[in-house]
């Protein structure tokens, strides 16, 4: 046990600086309607453009579930719904960390209710983080690896959790504050750890009420929410509907008066044209990037000539100009968000393959490359991609069309979601495959532990000890300067071997009738989704 | 009659029993585990012991024919099993789906039938006239544009010119017409136009065939009227091969609606199959596939009773 438990002045100050500077790269957008007068009452209306797997957000990576049952659950922490970034309680009031950073102490509010009645206390945050970073067999954990650093999880009282750690580590806050780690009620994960995945029994602003698979998914307002005076909605309802034309028409008709993840430029113009002021149009960065994972243990891209070859056959900028206006595709960066505190400066990434400005250059040093690799008159590669037009096929489409230009002939294979895992993801069957990593926010703990050895997300397999090594180091660092350096020196290495093929970093379009007030767009389509804070101007 | 209609009944088992011994092994044989699609969701982390829990949890562990057997015994008691993904019974599931598909179904048979049959007749009565060239352009239209794109087209013409649109979610005739109505009507008139541009069509061109019978010739020297000749003695034989036509869309329209239910928000059991394909969720493709089949097999009977009616000639008899 530490000594003595007290805030640690330079890992706050730290931290603090690390928030101010984030948000302001962030450019998370000013607070939209902030200023106007709450009203009470009405249904939000919203749609949604999948199905969830499942109803568990442990489980889960996918916004079709988050969006949907975010609203009925409370987190430890979670990021400022107006101001992205800035974290702040949710079930905790205040928390603070021994001098060496590895015991954490949160001080759970008291009086809080689950749905059920029964009362929300240390022990239920501590058996859903247990079921988090250490679930039974026959249990998913989706956010397992973002917890390395904890030893144990404590609940010495009702009202006390402490978080043990193993080192000390920058990210762990902020993925306290993730949307996806509700709070459970003990009681039904001591029955059935899975229980979750088919029942709703959260603490959050509303209570779940019905979901219909493939059609609805609806909350209503819980009137013993321990925030007071929220939420302001009744309720919400949530249509589901696969097909982009249809969730534009129901906004264009009134049907639905938001979708929170994106809408195709045209269709936005479209409503705009239609609309008028009666429409807000939030345009943001995601944390999301569309690449190609390269199966590196396979011939011949086992080859760095190869790989180099085909990263530097890849016009991005031109990508950039085509793909925006189709599907949002439109920033250039390495392997952290541009435009994030943790992105590589322009000049450096000019200088790693695929990123130089003349493209005619680097064609012939791709084909160069081919040729040295026993490739002079080009090669066939066999594309996977998954069968979802937007933006996985657009992309695919036009890398094929780019690696043409240097003699590199690729068949365009779109699978099915489920065969699409299980070729990528599951066995490695493949050369070349569309691979999107895409996150809740843009810690190098979440981005970059993707291209380390052995991790599940690692598809092209690939493993490189100075990768490793550098990653546990970062995850270990608390000075975000020397943690920046660290991060570059992954990036520098994975880029410059063409270990994964990065395309191009995604924005998107947050469509919503101009009488939803109060919401915000962060930079992802995941977090602030627990629309306390909304309300409607009118029914 | 009697021993025909009971052999007909019982060639239903093994045909079913084939459908679904097929359908069983094609689920297991393409590419994905829904194990590793429930631990995994979209790129999470897993470990062989959890993977071997959720099979042993999913029954996947257990030999393909006692997996096998377990389900048919299940479909015996009318248990189709529990989702895999939803886990709830999948009785349940496609209950709350089939009314559906089973009223845009009916719905959109009878819109054809009303429209196809009356045009099939006028532009065989009136071959090469001008009721004739419009017929034909109205069933080719019909057959060339897709129900999905037609569907997308009139739902923008009502958001674009009226800013409205139909209701997202299905609510039964039973439960409120006007809203049923304001979310049927469209899809049944997309895909009756469709239907309707087929069996118009076939009703036109066999009905033609049988207007230059001999027995027609007859009928016309005999001084009788043209309604009379067309509607009792012509139409009725040119009927059967109309009347399969529409048995067997009908049959197809229960499960095979997927794009016309995305386009229009239904939840029918067009888009569960779909979606229970991707996800493996092999009791609700297994059940589903059944069913449809068991549908297709039942229409097809009755398509081949309702012979009799058309042609008295037809008679039903066991070959042996």
């Amino acid at each position: 046990m530490a000594a003595r438990i007290r805030p640690h002045r330079t890992l706050f100050t730290v931290a603090a600086l690390a928030l101010l500077l984030a948000s302001a790269a962030l450019g998370t957008p000013p607070r939209v309607q902030a200023a106007d007068t709450p009203r009470h009452g009405g249904i939000l209306l919203a749609v949604i453009g999948a199905e969830p797997p499942s109803l568990d957000p442990h489980q889960e990576g996918t916004f079709a579930n988050i969006q949907l049952v975010a609203p009925c659950y409370s987190t430890l922490l979670q990021f400022d719904p107006l101001n992205f970034s800035k974290i702040i309680g949710d079930v905790a009031t205040e928390w603070k960390f021994a001098p060496d950073g590895r015991t954490y102490t949160f001080k759970i509010r008291p009086g809080i209710r689950f749905h059920d009645g029964s009362t929300l206390t240390a022990a239920d945050v501590k058996a859903s983080y247990d079921k988090i970073i250490s679930p039974p067999p026959g249990v998913g954990s989706f956010r397992k690896s973002s917890f390395t650093a904890i030893e144990r999880v404590e609940a010495p009282d009702p009202g006390t959790v402490v978080f043990k750690l193993k080192f000390a580590s920058a990210s762990l806050l902020a993925n306290l504050a993730s949307p996806w780690n509700a709070i459970f009620p003990k009681k039904y994960l001591d029955q059935d750890p899975n229980y979750f995945k088919t029942h709703v029994v959260g603490s959050g602003p509303f209570k779940f009420k019905s979901y219909t698979h493939g059609s609805t998914f609806e909350g209503e307002r819980n009137p013993d929410y321990f925030v007071k005076d929220r939420p302001y909605l009744d309720g919400y309802r949530f249509f589901i509907s696969t097909e982009t034309s249809v969730r534009a028409a129901a906004i264009r008709s009134g049907r639905a008066y938001i979708e929170f993840r994106d809408l195709p430029g045209p269709e936005v113009e479209a409503i705009r044209k239609q609309l008028g002021d009666k429409i807000v149009v939030q345009q943001t960065p995601v944390s999301a990037h569309w690449g190609i994972s390269v199966n590196n243990n396979l011939k011949p891209f086992n080859d760095i000539r190869v790989r180099k070859a085909l990263t530097l056959g890849l016009d991005r900028y031109t990508a950039s100009r085509v793909l925006y206006p189709l599907n949002g595709l439109k920033l250039i960066g390495g392997l952290m968000r541009p435009g994030s505190e943790w992105e590589m400066p322009e000049a450096e990434l000019q200088k790693l393959p695929g990123f130089g400005k003349d493209i005619e250059k680097s064609r012939a040093e791709a084909r160069r490359l081919l040729a040295e690799a026993g490739y002079p008159n080009g090669l066939k590669v066999i594309l996977k991609n998954r069968n979802i037009k937007l933006p996985y096929q657009d992309f695919a489409v036009f890398v094929i069309q780019e690696w043409r230009k240097i003699g590199v002939e690729a068949e365009h294979r779109p699978l099915e979601t489920a065969a699409w895992f299980a070729d990528g993801r599951d066995t490695g069957n493949f050369e070349l495959i569309v691979f999107p990593p895409v996150e809740f926010m843009d810690d190098p703990d979440l981005w970059l532990g993707i291209y380390t050895s052995r991790d599940s997300r690692n598809w092209g397999r690939f493993s490189d000890l100075r990768v490793d090594d550098l990653f546990a180091r970062q995850a270990r660092t608390l000075d975000p300067v020397e943690r920046r350096k660290l991060a570059h020196e992954i990036e520098r290495i994975v880029l410059e071997n063409a270990y994964y093929l990065p395309g191009l970093w995604w924005t998107r379009n947050l469509v919503h009738w101009a009488k939803v007030k109060n919401y915000v767009a962060p930079p992802n389509y995941y977090s602030n989704q627990k629309l306390q804070d909304v309300w409607l101007a009118e029914d | 009659m009697r021993a025909y209609l009971v052999t007909r009944i019982l060639l239903i088992v093994p045909t079913l029993l084939g459908v679904a011994s097929l359908v069983f092994v094609i689920m297991r044989v393409i590419p994905g585990d829904v194990a590793l699609l429930i631990l995994g969701g979209d790129s999470g982390q897993i470990d062989r012991a959890q993977l071997a829990a959720m099979h042993h949890r999913l029954g996947l562990d257990q030999p393909l024919p006692v997996q096998f057997g377990t389900w048919l015994a299940g479909v015996l008691r009318f248990d189709f099993g529990t989702s895999l993904w939803t886990g709830r019974p999948v009785i349940e599931e496609l209950l709350i789906r089939l009314p559906l598909s089973l009223e845009l179904a009916v719905l959109a048979t009878m819109v054809a039938v009303l429209i196809s049959i009356p045009l099939g007749m006028l532009a065989a009565v009136r071959q090469d006239t001008w009721i004739d060239y419009v017929v034909r352009v109205i069933s080719i239209g019909g057959l060339a544009i897709p129900s999905f794109w037609a569907g997308i087209l009139v739902i923008l013409f009502l958001v674009v010119f009226f800013g409205w649109g139909p209701p997202l979610v299905y609510t039964p005739p039973w439960v409120d017409p006007w809203a049923n109505f304001q979310q049927m009507v469209w899809p049944v008139l997309t895909v009756g136009y469709r239907y309707a541009a087929v069996t118009s069509r076939m009703t036109r061109s066999t009905l033609l065939e049988v207007l230059r019978e001999d027995y027609i010739r007859t009928a016309w020297a005999k001084g009788l009227r043209e309604g009379e000749i067309v509607i009792r003695h012509a139409l009725k034989n040119a009927m059967l091969p109309v009347i399969t036509l529409i048995g067997t869309e009908f049959a197809f329209l229960i499960g095979g609606l997927i794009v016309t239910e995305t386009v229009f928000t239904l939840n029918g059991v067009g888009r569960f199959v779909v979606d229970a394909v991707a996800h493996r969720d092999y009791p609700v493709v297994q059940a589903l596939v059944f069913v449809i089949a068991f549908g297709f097999v039942i229409v097809n009977l009755l398509i081949d009773l309702t012979y009799a009616w058309f042609d008295p000639r037809i008679r039903y008899r066991v070959i042996r």
